[in-house]
């Protein structure tokens, strides 16, 4: 049954592949129904990455989620990157290719983050222009997702939902709605995220992401380091209602626990539009922003526990 | 009010300003920047400033582990800042953010007081080989290929061939054992720095998992003659013409090699490609 009007698979309830996982998951059958990767870890990978990967797409369908797309920049599209990324989704028959509605550098540089647009006319026919370019090469629907953000424009002139709304209508693109990313924004932008799930077009969600987040008291941080907490349940609870088809997707970046705590909580996430939930266990991290200093000192690790995600990289395993 | 403002210089000014903190374009910020009710137009920034600083510094220390548990957390951070605004990321994949790290590190070290080995040596020489690790653990491998076995070889052929190496044998010298310092700083140790002592590595991947063998200097020469190009007849002759040991157990060598995967073919200029 199509999840949207995209026609795209209904793949149920997935979890990120990331490699803490790896042996656990060629040994063990996963209590899920399909997994997301980080596409640009596997673009280049002939190492135990892909080997991995190639293990686990014969048994389970894969999605990919970049982090480098980079729609919004104002840099030219990378053909190269996304000549990869296509052979990449056709080698493991990638159930769909997304990225995040966002720009990750300019100037020929990647800050490695998923920095916000102005939302904006100008910012709407750029990003459309490059969807439909991205959707040519890729011969697939792009879906874009809604990233945590941080910082308001005062060149914004409309919310993200009808930037959204705009971009899918002009494209046809599919839309990846993160449920913990609205709850997350509309602490730092102060909006409504009732509002947010309910005006984003339901019929073009294809796929939620789930995440633990770090709340910092004056804002929160999308970290990806713990459960889902009670008040995303409830966000995630009123987007399935609209989106009932759409697949979901639990992202668990740092603080990586065994695969049974994922497990776990993708349980929660089938049981969450069949009943009401009891309130989970769960709590959410704590940080504190650090002052803008003109330069970084050399204990700048320990004051900059919550990043942002992404930060996902391979490690080597060296005997 | 400031002029409207296209999106290139938006993107152009925030980019500057996460990147460097304080610098050119810092006093724009409340023009650009909404507050939020918590918070002000700069410590909103401040996010992604920190943000940009502390992702990048945990992928180099997961890569460098080693290199970070030796300098402590301080001076890593101070190398990888230092690095960072040199070589600011270009690629798509955070695989390649530490491919310059060692060359960089090698290229600030300070000024030698001698010429015997020292502490910027042995640094250089650990984020060099944890950067070989990270580029034979996901480079071309062989584990889908079947085996070479030499023995296939005719004797007569041995002298024009040409061995194959696997795209995943890396040969590497070094100043100091790193292999044994990174090694035990994994396995969760803290290791002291060790005396400086040439450390020749075979470094290679079966399994998917990253091997590394010390050989000797010997060994290493030969080897290192084949991995050029060298015929067997060849290399032997000038490693023989080099070295003063006349006894060199070339045999065992040999069978090592092929033991360990190093090689995937042949060429001879008789029988062509015999991988």
């Amino acid at each position: 049954m199509p999840a949207s009007q995209l026609h795209l698979p209904a793949l149920g309830f997935g979890v990120g592949l990331r490699t803490a996982h790896f042996s656990y998951l060629l040994q063990h059958p996963a209590e899920v129904d399909w997994f997301e990767i980080i596409s640009e870890n596997f673009l280049d990978s002939h190492g135990r990455p892909r080997h991995v990967l190639d293990r686990i797409a014969e048994r389970y369908p894969i999605v990919m989620h970049g982090v480098s797309l980079s729609i919004g920049s104002t840099d030219p599209l990378n053909f190269d990157y996304l000549r990869k990324l296509k052979r990449l989704a056709d080698d493991v028959a990638a159930a769909w290719v997304s990225d995040h509605l966002c720009w990750t550098g300019v100037a020929g540089l990647n800050t490695h983050d998923l920095l916000p647009l102005p939302l904006n006319e100008e910012s709407l026919a750029h990003v459309t222009g490059r969807v439909r370019i991205v959707q040519d090469i890729l011969e697939r629907p792009l879906v874009l997702e809604n990233p945590s953000s941080y910082v308001t424009f005062a060149a914004s002139t409309m919310p993200e939902w009808e930037f959204l709304s705009r971009l899918t209508d002009a494209t046809g693109c599919g839309l990846l709605l993160d449920v913990n990313n609205v709850f997350v924004s509309a602490t730092n932008h102060d909006f409504d995220p009732v509002e947010f799930i309910e005006r984003v077009p339901a019929d073009r969600v294809v796929q939620f992401h789930l995440a633990g987040h770090t709340d910092c008291g004056t804002h929160r941080i999308d970290t990806h380091d713990g459960p889902v907490i009670d008040p995303v349940w409830e966000l995630y609870r009123l987007a399935r209602s609209r989106s009932p088809q759409a697949a979901t997707l639990l992202e668990w970046d740092a603080r990586i626990p065994p695969f049974a705590v994922l497990e776990a909580e993708i349980a929660k996430a089938r049981a969450a539009d069949s009943r009401r939930r009891e309130p989970s266990d769960a709590t959410e991290s704590s940080g504190a922003i650090d002052t803008l200093g003109p330069q970084r000192s050399g204990s700048a690790r320990r004051t900059y526990e919550a990043v942002p995600q992404p930060a996902v990289c391979v490690t080597a395993e060296v005997e | 009010m400031m002029p409207a403002e296209s999106l290139a210089q938006i993107q152009r000014w925030m980019q500057a300003v996460i990147r460097q903190p304080g610098g050119d374009g810092a006093e724009q910020i409340a023009e650009r920047i909404l507050p939020s009710r918590a918070l002000s137009s700069r410590e909103r920034l401040q996010i992604y400033a920190n943000a940009y600083a502390a992702r990048l510094l945990e992928v180099l220390a997961g890569e460098f582990p080693a290199l970070a548990a030796i300098v402590g957390e301080e001076l890593f951070a101070e190398f990888a800042f230092g690095y960072l605004h040199r070589h600011p990321s270009t690629s798509y994949t955070l695989a390649e953010l530490g491919a310059k790290f060692p060359q960089h590190l090698a290229e600030t070290r300070p000024p030698r007081e001698t010429d015997e080995p020292d502490w910027a040596d042995f640094l250089v020489d650990l984020a060099t080989l944890e950067r070989l690790y990270s580029e034979v653990f996901d480079g071309p491998g062989t584990e889908d290929t079947t085996p070479f076995v030499l023995g296939d070889l005719s004797p007569d052929d041995w002298p024009q061939c040409r061995l194959q190496f696997a795209p995943c044998v890396r040969l590497i010298r070094l100043r100091y054992p790193v292999h044994e310092t990174i090694t035990a700083v994994r396995r969760g140790k803290q290791p002291d720095m060790p005396a400086a002592t040439p450390t020749c590595l075979v470094v290679t991947r079966r399994e998917y998992i990253v091997r590394r063998q010390p050989v000797t200097e010997g060994e290493f020469r030969l080897l290192s003659l084949l991995h050029g190009g060298a015929t067997v007849g060849d290399a032997l002759s000038q490693w023989f013409t080099e070295s003063a040991d006349d006894s060199p157990p070339i045999r065992e060598w040999f069978q090592r090699w092929t033991a360990a995967g190093y090689f995937v073919g042949v060429t001879t200029e008789s029988a062509g490609d015999l991988s």
